[in-house]
């Protein structure tokens, strides 16, 4: 049989030059590891790190690291080492290569031998030449590590030999004094080493693949899951940092049992309506079991701990009246568009409309209610929460009708054919079949939509306003003011034509508030930081309670 | 084509249209008629009134109701048509009233700022070739260079993180993370998008502007270096689930085809998926783009509110004032024509995401056809 | 990547002996009634299957062909769950080198399940579960050790649909030389003028030619490929496939989206390359099937193998009545 010989179908077994290319990579982690470490100044630049001083360590590691990927690269390329090399390395690593060294030598030409522009830009260009000669013109194994390995040996030996130590500092040249930057080795040793440990890694990971398409492969996989890794990194970090600085001032003075809390006068009130007469009437007072100060006060001189709960009340009319605003018409829109509209222009318009109404900026939004709804609520224009209820309403609108719209086309026509061919109209299909499987998709991105806008501050900047330090009476009380009249426009609302507050507004105008004195607020940073939890958290449980929606909606269907 | 063979088109297509309408009235009750007549009056009663701010607005808006609520009674199917109709109207209708209003408002600084263009006096000419902002000063200046400015800065920093480390989050999401690895993933990316954006910044404003200050000895605090790497944090969920869905959208058939030849992962990725999926990915980089020239209060409260231009003009350690920033930051306390002049950064905003946002559905579109047509 | 789990070394001779020619039952009656319920009951349709297939035993020497040649695969007691339901039970075949070998079967009875085993496609489906044994040339390739890569070199494959990429014609045939290294046309070569567009030349016409697709497209090489028609495409996935080499091919009903002159073509291919290579082909077509192939293998509901025989012996003189039902068209 041809070829029966050839390539068996297993891989072969670890060798030592194998090992060598997963200590590299291992070496690799570990610098880029304390290059974080150094950054986040758990590691002292100046101080000593296993008996020697971290410099000259980190430099002496690197150029380690940098022998070990060119060893592995020239015994490679003579046949030393078993591996499966390609041509050439390819344009791209050739193109950043180049990249990478014009810049390092032409910062070299120009800060360290103070050449003039012309100067710098040959040396660079000569660098950068040099650099794509080394990458391209030879075989994979050596393009691949070469350049890599004296990228880290050269910025090793620097740092080694006290080229950069830790009082070095560098200006670069034409900034002016009052923009004038200074870099410093805090700054600059954690990123070159961190750099030059991903290149190398890198480098090394393709080595360990035996270069070739699975050393490729083994090369581009690991800087994907370090991008992954270091996304979902961050997002729990910002997430735990705001949880750490803000859950002391959230908790202060929380008591539970039975009694301790607010006061909650739960009342009915018949009254006939432009008549003051008050037919019937029945109240009863019940005491929270809870203390929350932060979550029930508000802010006043004569808190022991002052609370945000005018803003969460703000936040909460917000989101009723954004979607009692957005989901009708959104749904509305979407029915129209999916179940009775023919697909053609009329439709193809009404959807870039939509997607540009959802990419349109928040402020731009603010804008716009500032001079199409303030002028309109009270005789001079003024800034009040049903402005902002509305702005948020048409910024939730087209990601309701987005969401609603696809949860409808996602709903298979055989639905609707077997509820017509029994007989029944349209509307009817519309209410009892496609409603209702459109249902979840539908919730979920209402949920998910209210989460952005409840977080959502520059529309409010324009059009809601509200103080800085809120007490709890200046708490819109929506509910206790409606009033009716016997002329036009029959009902008002002071309340919804008043300026209030909301939890990000809150946050902004606390971050602009330098002095929290006149209000009682004593440590204005622990009330930033308190504010900035609770808003997290309530954005978030939207966006929790959404995707476990989904979820759920998702699982379902699975098994079904 | 002829002007002639245009015009008589049109006619006969209007004629047609004019015909149907008939057929429509001569079908439809009287009652049912009268009905929508009331509803269309009422809801266009109820908008007049609203923008010329009449008390009688809501006795409009009570006519359109009393018209729906008859009809829904005694017609629904149609009043269900027709009700959603006018949600659909007035929803594409938002769009063009919010560049209505701000049109509007603007227009006395583009008036003011009028500069002479090849001998015609052009609107607004004068804030895009001078470089200050000054209102108080005589005669008053303001440019939108520094804000313009600013914005590419912020945008380009932006693009540059958010644009390669959103597709190849894409890439691991889509193709290579197994699945118990993307079932946390993916809401974490999604929790990313969640965090308001106002906490970004206070989170930028107290530790790392100051942070930033120490490290590199500037001058004061906010850079436009920081903001961007903050405002690309924040574009990159966009990024990541719309390039998703563009790789996602790449039929299997094509992938497995690779594969079978022996091909791998990484090199399937590269010569098939992504080419395939090209057109999808960077529409979710545009839409990133978008996100970042739109995203206001991160730069709010980080910048230093002066607008200025930085020097030399690739200082990206000094940030001073975005697009977005300066209508958050002077909006309240501005009158007269610096109001109008916000009206219009707002405009160049708005135009520059419009024309981002219909770009990339463009490109979309273009993507779904090839795709189309291969299956 | 891959949920494919894998247990050959337990799996692959505890169970059945594959070459007892004792008769034994390998399985019992009561266990194919239990398909037919378990396929009503997730509601396949199979209605000729209900009523046509006779109640009867799969006998293990039904199975159990002799040839004289080499050994290219060798399947050992397969089993392949799509998450709780079974496509595959229990097959064990070995396929004879530099031959064609057909699968025929219904519908639905898991030929390309079984295809796609051979060069681990299935690991591709994350519901999809295989175990069992299959070695080419005597090495496993369900172990951790397999590399994938190394394995569709040598195992190429004719998807049932056409999937050509969105490239052009040319691109696509060289494509599997390309990423391989065998053939560099990059921009850099180029450059450097290293490139070997003459050997790709040379390979996309010999591989077009071996499809019977070069009269047909050599005058346009560099169109998009998504603009072929469907049998052309066809042709083009099978040039394709032949340019990377391999010595096993595997053929999912090739030649379904085909006209008669086009499949004669194809089918002439097939016999042809049987001289070098070792060709698996599925069709749902008798006379192809005995116009091609050496030997036939009978898969029928149930994710079973019934019988494993020369073509001849198939198509003449079955052992088991349901598969002479099948062949003479009587259900399936
Ligand atoms: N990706 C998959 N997920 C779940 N079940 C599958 C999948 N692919 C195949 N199956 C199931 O496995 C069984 C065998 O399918 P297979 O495609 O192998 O049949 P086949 O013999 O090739 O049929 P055909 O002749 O129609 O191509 C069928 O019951 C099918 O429903
Ligand atoms: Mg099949």
């Amino acid at each position: 049989m041809t070829g029966a010989t050839e390539t068996g179908v297993v891989r072969g077994r670890a060798s030592t030059a194998k090992t060598v290319a997963a200590a590299a990579v291992g070496l690799s982690a570990l610098l880029f590891a304390l290059a974080l470490a150094a950054g986040f100044e758990l590691l002292s630049l100046t101080g000593r790190l296993a008996g020697v001083p971290t410099i000259p360590l980190l430099g002496g590691l690197l150029v380690t690291l940098g022998a070990a990927v060119i060893a592995f690269g020239a015994g490679s390329r003579l046949e030393l080492v078993e591996t499966d090399p390609s041509r050439s390395a390819g344009l791209v690593a050739g193109t950043l290569f180049t990249g990478i060294w014009f810049v390092v030598t032409g910062l070299v030409a120009s800060q360290t031998l103070g050449l003039g522009t012309v100067g710098w830009l040959a040396a660079a260009s000569l660098g950068g030449a040099a650099a794509f000669a080394v990458t391209a013109l030879p075989r994979e194994d050596v393009g691949s590590t070469v350049p890599a390995g004296a990228l880290a040996g050269s910025v090793g030996l620097v740092m080694l030999t006290g080229g950069i130590g830790p009082d070095w500092s560098w200006s670069p040249a034409g900034f002016s004094d009052a923009q004038s930057v200074t870099v410093f080795p805090r700054v600059v040793i954690p990123i070159a080493v961190a750099f030059c440990a991903l290149v190398v890694g890198w480098a090394a990971a393709k080595a360990y693949g035996g270069f070739g398409a699975r050393g490729r492969h083994l090369g581009a996989y690991l800087l994907i899951y370090l991008n992954a890794g270091s996304i979902i990194a961050v997002l729990f970090v910002l997430v735990a940092f705001v949880f750490a600085k803000g859950i002391d001032p959230v908790m202060a003075g929380v008591t539970v049992g039975l009694g301790v809390g607010p006061t909650t006068t739960l009342a009915v009130d018949l009254v006939i309506p432009f008549a003051d007469v008050r037919l019937f009437g029945l109240s009863y007072d019940v005491v929270w079991p809870v203390s929350w100060p932060f979550v029930m006060n508000g802010a006043s001189i004569l808190n022991d701990v002052n609370g945000v709960w005018p803003a969460i009340v703000g936040t909460i009319w917000l989101v009723v009246g954004a979607v009692a605003l957005a989901v009708p018409l959104g749904v509305g829109s979407a029915i129209f568009l999916t179940e009775y509209a023919e697909r053609g222009r009329f439709t193809q318009v009404v959807e870039v409309a939509t997607n540009a109404l959802w990419s349109t900026p928040s402020i731009v939004f603010g804008l716009f209610g500032a001079a199409f709804l303030l002028p309109r609520f009270t005789p001079t224009p003024k800034k009040s929460l049903l402005a902002g209820m509305i702005t948020l309403g048409f910024m939730l609108l087209p990601l309701v009708l987005i969401t609603a719209r696809e949860a409808m086309l996602s709903v298979p026509d055989e639905y609707r054919d077997a509820s017509a061919a029994l007989g029944v109209s349209k509307w009817q299909t519309v209410r009892s079949v496609v409603l209702p499987a459109a249902m979840p998709g539908v919730v979920t991105g209402v949920i998910l939509g209210v989460g952005r806008i409840a977080g959502e501050t520059a529309p409010l900047i324009l059009t809601m306003g509200g103080g800085t330090f809120v007490t709890v009476d200046q708490a819109a009380s929506v509910v206790d003011s409606f009033q009716l009249t016997l002329s036009p426009p029959f009902v008002t609302n002071p309340e919804l034509t008043q300026a209030t507050t909301a939890l990000p507004y809150q946050l902004y105008q606390l971050i602009l508030a330098n002095v929290g004195q006149s209000s009682g607020i004593e440590n204005m940073d622990t009330f930033r930081w308190g504010t900035a939890l609770v808003l997290l958290v309530v954005v978030l449980s939207f966006y929790a309670i959404g995707i476990a929606t989904r979820q759920y909606f998702r699982r379902k269907l699975d098994y079904e | 084509m002829g002007t002639t063979d245009d015009a008589t088109d049109w006619q006969r297509h209007a004629n047609r249209r004019l015909a149907t309408a008939r057929e429509f009235v001569a079908e439809t009750e009287t009652d049912a008629l009268a009905a929508g007549l009331v509803g269309v009056l009422g809801l266009l009663g109820g908008f007049v009134g609203f923008l010329v701010t009449s008390q009688y607005t809501s006795v409009a808006v009570a006519a359109f109701l009393a018209a729906v609520g008859y009809g829904w009674v005694r017609h629904r199917e149609l009043t269900a048509r027709a009700v959603t109709l006018a949600m659909t109207v007035s929803t594409s209708l938002i769009l063009v009233l919010i560049l209505a209003f701000i049109v509007l408002e603007a227009l006395p600084a583009l008036r003011y700022e009028s500069g002479e263009l090849l001998g015609v006096s052009v609107p607004g000419l004068r804030m895009f070739t001078g470089t200050d902002w000054n209102p108080a000063t005589n005669p008053k200046r303001f440019s939108m260079l520094p804000m313009i400015h600013g914005t590419v800065l912020v945008t380009i920093v932006a693009t540059l993180v958010a644009g390669p480390l959103g597709v190849a989050a894409a890439l691991f999401l889509s193709e290579i993370a197994p699945p118990r690895v993307r079932e946390f993933v993916k809401p974490g990316v999604e929790i990313l998008a969640g965090i308001p954006s106002i906490v970004y910044g206070f989170l930028g404003f107290a530790i790392l502007g100051p942070w930033v200050s120490d490290q590199f000895d500037l001058v004061g605090q906010g850079t436009y270096l920081f903001v961007g790497i903050v405002v690309g944090l924040m574009a990159l969920p966009t990024v990541v689930s719309v390039a998703e869905d563009a790789i996602d959208s790449v039929p299997e058939s094509m992938k497995s085809g690779s594969l079978a030849m022996g091909t791998t992962d990484w090199q399937t990725m590269t010569a098939i998926t992504i080419p395939a999926a090209f057109s999808g990915v960077s529409a979710a980089v545009l839409l990133g783009v978008g996100r970042a020239i739109g995203e206001t209060m991160a730069a709010t409260v980080m910048l230093r509110n002066e607008p200025t231009i930085a020097e030399p003009l690739y200082n990206v350690f000094y940030g001073f004032e975005t697009l977005t920033s300066v209508i958050a930051n002077k909006y309240g306390s501005a009158t007269g024509l610096q109001e109008s002049a916000l009206f219009v950064a707002g405009i160049v905003l708005f135009v520059s995401v419009l024309a981002l946002s219909i770009g990339s559905q463009l490109i979309e579109a273009h993507m779904h056809r090839k795709l189309g047509g291969s299956e | 990547m891959s949920n494919a789990r894998h247990d050959a070394a337990t799996d692959g001779s505890t169970d059945t002996g594959t070459a007892t020619d004792t008769g034994t039952d390998v399985d019992t009656g009561t266990d194919a009634d239990d398909d037919t319920d378990g396929h009503t009951a997730t509601g396949r349709q199979h209605g000729t299957t209900t009523t046509g297939e006779t109640d009867e035993r799969i006998r293990a020497e039904w199975t159990d062909y002799e040839f004289a040649g080499d050994v290219a695969l060798s399947v050992e007691d397969l089993d392949v769950y799509y998450g709780d339901e079974q496509a595959l039970r229990g097959v064990s075949l070995d396929v004879p080198a530099e031959s064609v070998t057909a699968l025929i079967g219904p519908s639905g009875c898991g030929k390309s399940t079984f295809l796609r085993c051979l060069n681990r496609m299935n690991d591709r489906i994350s519901s999809a579960r295989v175990e069992g044994s299959v070695e080419l040339d005597g090495e496993e390739i369900y172990q951790d050790a397999a590399d994938l890569v190394a394995l569709r070199k040598r195992v190429g494959m004719v998807f049932q649909s056409p999937n050509p990429f969105p490239k052009s014609i040319r691109d696509n045939v060289s494509y599997g030389p390309r990423k391989h290294g065998d053939v560099d046309t990059g921009l850099l070569s180029r450059l450097l003028g290293r490139d070997d567009e003459e050997t790709e030349a040379e390979l996309v016409e010999r591989c077009l030619r071996n499809a019977a697709l070069w009269d047909e497209v050599n005058d346009r090489l560099d169109d998009n490929a998504l603009g072929l028609s469907g049998g052309q495409q066809q042709r083009l996935c099978i040039a394709r496939c032949l340019a990377v080499d391999p010595d096993v091919i595997l053929m999912d009903e090739p030649a379904s989206a085909l006209d008669p002159i086009a499949t004669a073509k194809i089918e002439d291919l097939i016999e042809d390359l049987a001289e070098e290579y070792t060709v698996v082909v599925v069709t749902h077509n008798m006379q192809q099937a005995a116009r091609i192939s050496d030997q036939t293998a009978v898969f029928l509901t149930g994710g079973r193998l019934v019988e494993y025989d020369d073509t001849d012996k198939i198509f003449e003189n079955p052992e088991s009545q349901r598969v002479e039902d099948y062949v003479t068209g009587k259900f399936g």
